[in-house]
């Protein structure tokens, strides 16, 4: 934020970094590594009075110096110039913190350098205990200079007290520096080996050549021993955070780690290899080479792991990779990118300067870390499938639950910008298509009731008004196909009752929609899913789409349960309000008694694939694809582990509520997981946030929310609160019950509605829901629209859905259902969510509004039996 | 854009600025003076003749230089890295910037350097007497040397400009170059002239060697590589007033009176060069060679006060926070001591086994 960008496009993310680094690190050890080699070899020349031996050191030697010295060296600055381009701020606090350590370590390079010069030119100059003293004080200049670089890499993998106490010798001397000096130590021991077979194989008589290879076999393989203990010894001594991310979180790491575990077998096979005699030396040359290779590869992926394990930090838990100090994240964030950053030209965001902005953004807060389409962390292939609101969603979901990415330390304004850059800038995305306006079908005929003869009033409604199921049962399903009918038939007179004996209740779908299984592939994986091979058309309970109502004496209720309705009609693309026809017929006799119709929503306007790629399976508008499902499986698998998405390629999906259940001990229920991870991404988007999965877009294909509360201008966040405060509900009641999952899901969840986390009362889903009465206090007008977010219903048989009146009438019976509560205004038609109280009563209200008790009771009353309030006018006019 | 407002703000020092300013430019005076020796000896080389300045059953002035290259080079990198270092520290917020916005020349510096080391060694491992291939790596070297000194200066100099630094926001990508400022290429000749110097007396050091030891026949080397020195010396006074003359003037005005120490070291800069001159046109090399330092030493220290001044409008280094931690920096002061130590012992046996094994 203090320093220009170097805008490096293909070669950012590192690259260069990478690049010399791994060099530089393979020479720089084998050069400490090389000079033991180099002096105990002269020494057993002396002990076996070898002039052969002693000449091989001299040529040795050269190969030792030319590489060291020159190339060893000028990487060695080249590392310093590197970091000082690309991560400016944070070489400034590595460069201030140890000055004097990186001065010391000149000292030794100069040591160093003068030794070695003096070690190769005096081979045959100076005796023999001398020259090997200027071997020695070249191992000793050597090894210092690792001690000392040792100190300042290890740090910022472990900072360890330094973070508090800021003193230097904490920095230098902190958790890892032990075990890194010892792995370092014999690293570069054992590269020694290595390069020796460099030059041993090219020794042109057999017998010193055999035993040099030999000779150099045992240089390698005994360090790397040591090697693998001390790895183990380093990776223990890696505090939680850092172990977390080099073994689990980071994705980067993993394939190193793989490589580093086979290479460590692979490379000491391969020097017992060049020590056999039998095989030709020029095989053994080409292995030698390929030997090189696989030492910087072994090299290399150890320093990729050691840095990709500090992700998110340079230096840990202290300054992000984005060179922003974490004790400045709250203010940057709240301040703004742009604003605390220096170098940029725009300070303020507008509409005409987005994507510059937002270039600028990407530039200081992506660069660092990801290059566009070159080989080092590509940003391309990762934001692919992103339109502008999912990169959005990403990036501010970035570091909080997947912590190997910073957090993003803008404000929303920023973040859009960054996302528009990326997604139109980078990739060229067309904009996203808006749906296509629903189809409006003809007015449902409403079948007729005559007031003075009919006798019977049949209420039916389905309980789920806004009911989505997922289509995507090749992959996973959320919930089957389906929704719920209910029905209450009344009985008029004086005193009407509610019946439910001697009568039978058939409900019946549309023809077109009778077929559900031409439509949807539950039929087929429903084993697999929920353990069940139901008929087709037939639904899990084993209702299908027309049959009988099971009497529910309790409830004074009639119920089809999980009717298997899907919205794809025979005759038209798409209608999610399939109306059903609900007949009361005398047992005996079969004659109907009463007739009405009723809609049984079901959705399949689940937004997945507003995030997780693909299009929408149907039409442009609905349904979710194969695509975005087996994405969702590729990310769950990605950050949980699981196999999900091999088990549906093999035709074995699995529903989601298999694994999240409400009573696991461990994994977290599906309301808890679902809104609690996606909660992170969709934070400080108000409404729009239920709008990405829920049918509820004002926008979309089904518009659920079409109820009476919908023409007040009312939000899903009027009942249910905000995105944040209903995942935390949730959250809190299993972290109640020690899920860990929870804690990591809440961590950075901001309250909405109250100041503090602790304000906010656990919640069960489909339990503690948001309680009507909260606002219609005694059933009469609110005082207030706004919710209180710790009022809910206590208890299943507290919701809406499932309670009734005084006098056993439930409550949708009259009202409607939740979300399309009378007088609802239907999308695709405005007679279809308020069928009854049409046939009823001719206009849209609850059925006996405007005190017409005489539907029933056949005579006007004076007591308000059902509920307090219903002896007065419907107060909104329609 | 206001300047001030790109400056990125200086972390805390850790030990108060005087002795990092210290250890700065002792160190850079090492690293300048071999610099001057790398570069000089290289033109110098390639210039000579072959045969022309050479006594018989001598070592050519080619192989000669080539010879020492190889050494000089690697000091010159190790002695760079300190003064490097120190500057990070006291004046990294500007470095950085300056580097930053010239990135893609400023990192082609480690290729370009690694290619002219091994130029250097390949000259001279390979080639007895210096032929057609010889002169190719020479001239590559020394092409090289003088577009990484290039390099050096348009950093160093636009580190000192943060009035042209908003260039950054229509060439991010690191590549501009300090050239629209006056003062750049005055400075880079001013420095690459007094290398051609520093190549000629050193040539003419080594033949005064030899001369010491009783080997005929180096006059005519000698007499070469002092007319280098003193040509280019003298070339160094136009250079050098167009160098001043360059500068804002508010700048140069310190150095002709306006301002008392920047005075007094111009001054005696200016007669430590003639006196040089002197002693080199009378081939008085020991002479020439202490004056040439002294020279130095003084530049050093005008170099630095010119930086100061370019810099007071944005930076005091006595605001700079320190934290006063010490300790590292005694360590480090004893490990230099002994390391010297070290270095020095290892040398004396060096150069003990060489006179034994002459002597044998």
């Amino acid at each position: 934020m203090n320093y220009p960008v170097w805008d490096l496009s293909t070669f950012g993310g590192g690259f260069w970094i990478a690049f010399i680094a791994v060099i530089h690190v393979y020479v720089a050890h084998f050069a400490v590594g090389g000079g033991f080699f180099l002096v105990i070899t002269e020494m057993w020349a002396a002990r076996e009075d070898s002039s052969e031996i002693l000449a091989y050191v001299k040529k040795h030697t050269q190969f030792f110096l030319l590489l060291s010295v020159v190339f060893g060296a000028v990487t060695g600055v080249g590392i310093w110039f590197t970091i000082s381009l690309l991560s400016p701020a944070g070489t400034s606090s590595l460069i201030h913190t140890f000055v004097f350590a990186f001065a010391t370590e000149w000292v030794f390079f100069l040591g160093e350098i003068i030794a070695i010069f003096i070690y190769y030119y005096t081979f045959d100059k100076m005796a023999p205990k001398q020259h090997q003293f200027i071997g020695w004080c070249y191992v000793g200049f050597g090894w210092l200079s690792l001690f000392t670089i040792n100190g300042i890499v290890s740090f910022m993998l472990t900072p360890g007290d330094w973070l508090t106490t800021h003193n230097f010798w904490d920095a230098f001397f902190n958790p890892t520096f032990s075990p890194a000096l010892f792995f370092r130590t014999f690293m570069a021991l054992m590269l020694a080996g290595l390069f020796g077979f460099v030059t041993s194989v090219y020794i042109k008589g057999k017998p010193l050549r055999d035993k040099m290879l030999k000779y150099c076999a045992v240089w390698l393989i005994l360090p790397m021993i040591l090697l693998v203990l001390s790895a183990f010894w380093y990776a223990a001594a890696l505090p939680e955070a850092q172990t977390e991310m080099m073994f689990s979180l980071s994705p980067e790491i993993m394939p190193f780690l793989k490589l580093f575990t086979w290479l460590t077998p692979v490379i000491m096979l391969t020097a017992i290899f060049l020590a056999i005699r039998f095989f030709p030396v020029s095989l053994k040359k080409v292995t030698a080479f390929c030997l090189i290779i696989m030492g910087l590869l072994y090299m290399g992926s150890f320093e990729w792991m050691r840095e990709a394990a500090r992700k998110p930090y340079i230096i840990f838990g202290y300054t992000f990779s984005n060179s922003i100090n974490t004790a400045d994240l709250e203010a940057v964030t709240k301040t703004g990118i742009l604003k605390s950053a220096r170098w940029v030209s725009h300070k303020e965001i507008t509409p005409e300067n987005q994507m510059t902005a937002g270039q600028e953004i990407f530039r200081l807060m992506c660069s660092p870390c990801h290059s566009v389409g070159g080989p080092i962390n590509d940003i391309l292939p990762v934001t692919k499938k992103y339109p502008v609101f999912a990169m959005d969603a990403m990036i501010n979901g970035m570091g909080k639950i997947d912590t190997y990415m910073p957090i993003f330390p803008g404000t929303k304004i920023e973040r859009e910008a960054l996302a528009a850059y990326i997604v139109k800038g980078l990739h060229d995305r067309p904009d996203e298509k808006t749906p296509p306006e629903p189809n409006t079908l003809v007015a449902e005929k409403i079948p007729p009731f005559n007031a003075d003869k009919d006798e019977y009033i049949l209420l039916a409604w389905n309980n789920t008004g806004m009911q989505t199921i997922s289509d995507s049962d090749p992959f996973w399903s959320i919930q089957p196909p389906g929704n719920t009918i209910y029905a209450q038939l009344i009985r008029r007179g004086e005193l009407p009752e509610l019946v439910t004996d001697d009568v039978i209740i058939e409900y019946s779908a549309p023809p077109e929609f009778a077929f559900p299984a031409r439509h949807v592939s539950f039929w087929s994986y429903a084993e697999s899913l929920f353990g069940k091979t139901p008929q087709l058309d037939t639904g899990l309970t084993g209702n299908g789409l027309k049959g009988e109502m099971a009497p529910h004496p309790s409830e004074n209720a009639f119920i089809a349960e999980m009717v298997p309705v899907v919205p794809y009609p025979e005759n038209a693309v798409y209608n999610p309000y399939p109306v059903f026809t609900v007949t009361a017929r005398e047992a005996d006799s079969g004659d109907i008694l009463a007739t009405a119709k009723t809609v049984v929503p079901v959705s399949t306007e689940m937004g997945c694939r507003n995030c997780h790629n693909g299009n929408w399976r149907i039409d442009d508008r609905t349904g979710i694809g194969a695509v975005t499902s087996s994405d969702i499986l590729a990310v769950h698998d990605e950050k949980t582990g699981t196999t999900l998405l091999e088990q549906a390629e093999n035709g074995s999906p699995k529903a989601c509520k298999s694994c999240h259940t409400p009573d696991d001990p461990k994994i977290l229920n599906l309301s808890a997981s679902i809104h609690g991870f996606h909660a992170n991404y969709l934070a400080g988007m108000g409404d729009a946030a239920c709008h990405t999965c829920h049918p509820s877009s004002p926008d979309g294909a089904t518009r659920s929310f079409r109820g009476f509360h919908n023409s007040m201008d009312f939000s899903c966040s009027s009942c249910h609160g905000r995105m944040e405060d209903h995942a935390l509900a949730l959250l809190i009641n299993e972290k109640k019950t020690g899920k860990e999952r929870a804690e990591t899901l809440l961590k950075y969840l901001s309250p909405k509605a109250v100041k503090k986390i602790s304000e906010i009362n656990p919640r069960k889903p489909w339990v503690n829901e948001p309680d009507c009465l909260h606002c219609h206090i005694n059933f009469e007008m609110p005082d207030t629209d706004e919710v209180e977010i710790n009022s809910r219903t206590t208890s299943e048989s507290g919701l809406f859905r499932n309670r009734t009146d005084d006098a056993g009438i439930m409550c949708a019976a009259c009202h409607g259902i939740t979300h399309a509560v009378y007088p609802a205004e239907n999308p695709f038609s405005s007679n279809r969510d308020v069928l009854q109280p049409m046939q009823y009563q001719g206009n849209a209200y609850p059925i006996g509004a405007n005190k017409n008790c005489r539907l029933c009771h056949t005579i006007d009353m004076e007591d308000e039996m059902h509920h307090p309030n219903t002896l007065t006018m419907f107060r909104n006019t329609y | 854009m206001d300047p001030l407002s790109l400056i990125p703000s200086p972390d805390a020092l850790p030990v108060s600025y005087g002795w990092l300013k210290a250890l700065l430019l002792s160190t850079f005076t090492l690293h300048i003076v071999f610099m001057n020796i790398m570069v000089g000896s290289c033109i110098v080389a390639l210039f000579s003749g072959q045969g022309k300045y050479d006594a018989a059953n001598t070592p050519s002035v080619q192989n000669d230089l080539t010879g020492k290259l190889t050494f000089i080079v690697a000091f010159t990198i190790n002695l760079g890295v300190a003064p490097l270092l120190f500057l990070q520290v006291l004046y990294g917020n500007f470095f950085y910037t300056s580097s930053v916005l010239m990135a893609s020349y400023w990192l082609s510096v480690i290729p370009l350097l690694i290619i002219a080391y091994y130029s250097v060694y390949i000259s001279k491992m390979k080639f007895q007497s210096p032929g057609p291939r010889w002169r190719f790596l020479m001239w590559l070297t020394t092409a090289i040397f003088l577009i990484i000194g290039f390099l050096f200066s348009s950093n160093m100099t636009m580190m000192l400009r943060p009035d042209t630094w908003s260039a950054y926001f229509s060439a991010p990508g690191g590549t501009i170059l300090n050239l629209g400022d006056k003062t750049l290429w005055p400075r880079y000749l001013h420095f690459m002239t007094a290398s051609i110097a520093a190549g000629g007396l050193f040539s003419a050091f080594l033949g005064n060697q030899r001369l010491k030891k009783g080997l005929a026949g180096n006059d005519k080397r000698i007499a070469a590589g002092m007319k280098w020195f003193t040509h280019a010396t003298m070339l160094q006074l136009v250079i050098g007033t167009w160098f001043l003359m360059s500068l804002p003037s508010h700048i140069s005005r310190q150095f002709i009176g306006g301002n008392t120490t920047a005075t007094i070291l111009f001054t005696l800069g200016f007669a430590a060069a003639i006196v040089a001159i002197f002693f080199g046109y009378k081939k008085k090399v020991r002479l020439s060679s202490v004056m040439f330092l002294i020279t130095v030493i003084l530049m050093v220290l005008m170099r630095d006060l010119l930086r100061t001044a370019f810099l007071k409008p944005y930076i005091s280094l006595s605001d700079i926070p320190v934290t006063n931690d010490y300790l590292p920096m005694f360590i480090f002061i004893i490990s230099l001591v002994i390391g010297i130590g070290v270095m020095v012992y290892m040398l004396r046996l060096t150069a003990t086994a060489v006179k034994k094994q002459q002597n044998m």
